[in-house]
């Protein structure tokens, strides 16, 4: 049991990641990224690649958040000229082309094969141990860095300056200050998180192949985000969990419901998702951390 | 003293009987043997999942009913792989860890059974797919992975087979970008250029299109005599329509996988367009008892024909197959002791058996078997996969029919 547990966790954990720099951009900057999974892909290719080719798994985390944050620097200039919505298409788009490329550069990639046997991380570094206890160590100790490193972030000047942005960008420029350079930091950085989130994936699920990456895992975030409550750091954590609870708990349901077969219970672990998110948008629209007013 | 006695003697035969009474059931608890079926009940094999579970279920049943292997019970714990390897990862983890099965049996699509054959491997516990990519041979360093369904490497095989039989000289190959769309056609190259063939021409499209017109005039351009497609039901139907109604090499003739040239497709194009289409399919063991029985209790259980999911003959065969190596491997019911015996009881110099109970019996009597599935004759080879038959049908007046089945023969 403890086994499953902390299986649940890494990926609980990965999504957390995911959730924290999503936070970052939408819950901090007022950012609508969503193109999320396009990031978690650049990661995890970048990575999985690397080590592959015999680098350390160092090198290969390192590269990775470095690539997604190289990705989203030109798309992060758009969002300079490009109004909230139109950014967030941009971003679908923009997610759903790196898949695209994913898949055709099979030189590189495998294209629609994937990559498997990438090495995990108890391998990568040389460990005996469990790597699904390796995994959840590293990406647990990623969390809490990007927990202080937020957090850090938001109480300094520059945190001031993008909830300023998020709350009113013209009051912002009006002042003096000039939201496109802190509208592409934050953005390179959340998704640094996700290129981060992403290397952690390849090497815990050891093979990684396009349709990994769809736009559901973003949308996963969001709800994950939203449900904990945008805007604080505690959300993005409570709200991974509840969603892993609901996902997961599901399986353990019909263990004590022997009547409702599996068939049955994958639907209707759907409908308890979106009814759950129905409920939670009635009647607690800001989250279950949020406080009203912010968005 | 002697009411003394009889009392004691009579209550320590009432302790007895309630001992035995106890026990029995206990021991026969003690005495299951878990096995997972992971399956894709949602999700893209969301059509087949369902099927493939049930027919598990039926093979447990048929085991059980045959007094179980080795004198245990078979309990089947079923769970969904929602066809996403992270979704199945932690199924998988669930299955191993918590219900502590000792195999786990019928992943689908091949990204599941990547994903899920480190975790089944680091836990000694055997896997059963029904996945078609190469890389599951080749990642499978420990002989703990078993595949009942035949590789794209040997569809692309029969493909030059065929080919070969029919005397082209001038093929061409279409495949939609997927891991077995290019499969097989890759398969059917390699394959043909081995026998000194060349191709004129090959084209990868992409899903989901409107038109395939630009891929197709590429294909036609190259005048070949055959197009060697890997491709599915829809594609197919828009290829064929445009290639008819252009009115180009209308002498230009198809080899096409039977999960995309079937009863569908003559519906959707009508007799004129697919006359002459060549077909090419796995088969089942439709002519082996295996097949009948399996084939009655599956459409008994869903109310629909075996023929619609080829695929829940294969997770029938995992169990069955399983339940005799179980058998064989008596009274060292580990799983890597079972594992062991899977190929003892498919033998080709054995006994031919078509069932659980027969195979069981056979087995007592101290003889090797063959277990001949109702999927295939199974033939595991060295990578442990099976080495089906396939059929070659030609569609005439708008009917698929059956010329001749072509054997690669055991590698």
């Amino acid at each position: 049991m403890e086994a499953y547990l902390l299986a649940v966790a890494v990926i609980a954990l990965i999504y957390t990641l995911l959730t924290l720099g999503l936070n970052l951009q939408y819950g901090f900057t007022g950012l609508i990224n969503f193109g999320v999974v396009g990031f978690f892909a650049i990661g995890a290719y970048t990575s999985g690649l690397t080590v592959l080719a015999g680098w350390p798994l160092p090198v290969g985390l390192l590269l990775a958040a470095l690539a997604a944050a190289l990705a989203s620097w030109p798309v992060g200039l758009l969002s300079l000229r490009l109004r909230i919505e139109y950014f967030a298409i941009v971003m679908l788009g923009y997610a759903e082309t790196i898949r695209l490329v994913v898949t055709s550069e099979s030189w590189l990639t495998g294209g629609v094969r994937g990559i498997a046997g990438i090495p995990s991380t108890s391998a990568a570094l040389g460990l005996q141990a469990d790597p699904t206890l390796v995994t959840f160590a590293i990406t647990l100790a990623a969390v809490v860095a990007v927990i202080l490193v937020t957090r850090h972030l938001i109480a300094s000047p520059f945190g001031r300056v993008i909830r300023a942005i998020r709350d009113d960008e013209d009051a912002v420029r009006a002042l003096g200050k000039h939201p496109g350079r802190f509208k592409v930091t934050v953005f390179v950085l959340g998704n640094a998180v996700a290129g981060l989130a992403g290397a952690l994936y390849a090497h815990y699920i050891t093979y990684i192949s396009p349709d990994q990456f769809v736009s559901l895992l973003t949308f996963y975030i969001w709800v994950a985000m939203i449900m904990g409550g945008a805007g604080r750091i505690g959300g993005a954590v409570v709200g991974t969990v509840v969603l892993m609870v609901f996902v997961e708990g599901s399986r353990f349901v019909r263990d004590v419901m022997p009547g409702v077969a599996e068939v049955e219970m994958s639907s209707i672990r759907l409908g308890v998702i979106g009814l759950a998110l129905m409920l939670l948008m009635r009647f607690r629209p800001q989250g279950i951390l949020g406080t009203k007013g912010n968005p | 003293m002697y009411r003394a006695i009889r009392t004691a003697a009579l209550a320590s035969l009432l302790t007895s009987v309630a001992a035995v009474a106890v026990t029995v059931p206990a021991a026969a608890a003690d005495k299951t043997f878990s096995v997972g079926a992971l399956n894709p009940v949602s999700g893209a094999g969301g059509t087949y999942g369902t099927g493939m579970q049930k027919a598990i279920i039926l093979a447990a049943e048929e085991i059980n009913a045959a007094g179980g292997a080795c004198g245990t019970r078979i309990a089947v714990v079923a769970e969904d792989t929602q066809t996403s390897p992270e979704a199945a990862v932690l199924a998988a983890k669930k299955l191993v860890e918590v219900n502590k099965v000792q195999v786990v049996m019928g992943t689908w699509s091949s990204g599941v059974t990547l994903a899920v054959m480190p975790i089944t491997t680091a836990a000694g516990v055997p896997l059963m797919n029904t996945s078609g990519a190469p890389a599951i041979s080749t990642e499978d360093k420990e002989d703990l992975v078993w595949r009942f369904q035949a590789t794209n490497g040997r569809f692309g095989q029969a493909f030059s087979e065929i080919a070969a039989l029919r005397g082209f000289q001038r093929p061409a190959t279409m495949a939609y970008n997927n891991a077995s769309g290019l499969g097989n056609t890759e398969g059917f190259e390699q394959a043909w250029t081995a026998r000194g063939g060349r191709l004129v021409s090959k084209v990868v499209y992409e899903p989901k299109q409107a038109s395939y017109r630009s891929e197709l005039q590429q294909i036609l351009a190259a005048n070949p005599d055959v197009v060697v497609m890997g491709s599915y039901l829809p594609d197919t139907t828009i290829i064929l329509r445009e290639w008819f109604q252009s009115g180009e090499n209308p002498d230009l003739k198809w080899i096409i996988p039977g999960w995309a040239a079937n009863e569908k497709l003559v519906e959707a194009l009508g007799p004129e367009v697919t006359a002459g289409i060549i077909a090419v399919d796995s088969i089942s063991n439709e002519n082996a008892p295996s097949y009948a029985r399996f084939g009655e209790a599956y459409a008994r259980a869903t109310g629909e024909p075996a023929g619609a999911n080829v695929y829940a003959a294969m997770t029938y065969d995992m169990m069955i197959l399983w339940g005799l190596a179980m058998q064989a491997s008596c009274p060292d019911l580990a799983p890597r002791a079972i594992n062991a015996r899977l190929r003892a009881v498919d033998d080709p110099t054995g006994e031919a058996v078509y069932g659980f109970a027969e195979g069981k019996a056979a087995l007592e009597a101290g003889k090797t078997i063959n277990y001949e599935g109702a999927s295939s004759q199974l033939a595991l080879d060295e990578y442990g996969d099976v080495t089906p038959d396939f059929s070659l049908s030609v569609i005439t007046d708008g009917k698929i029919v059956r010329e001749r089945v072509v054997s690669l023969g055991v590698k």
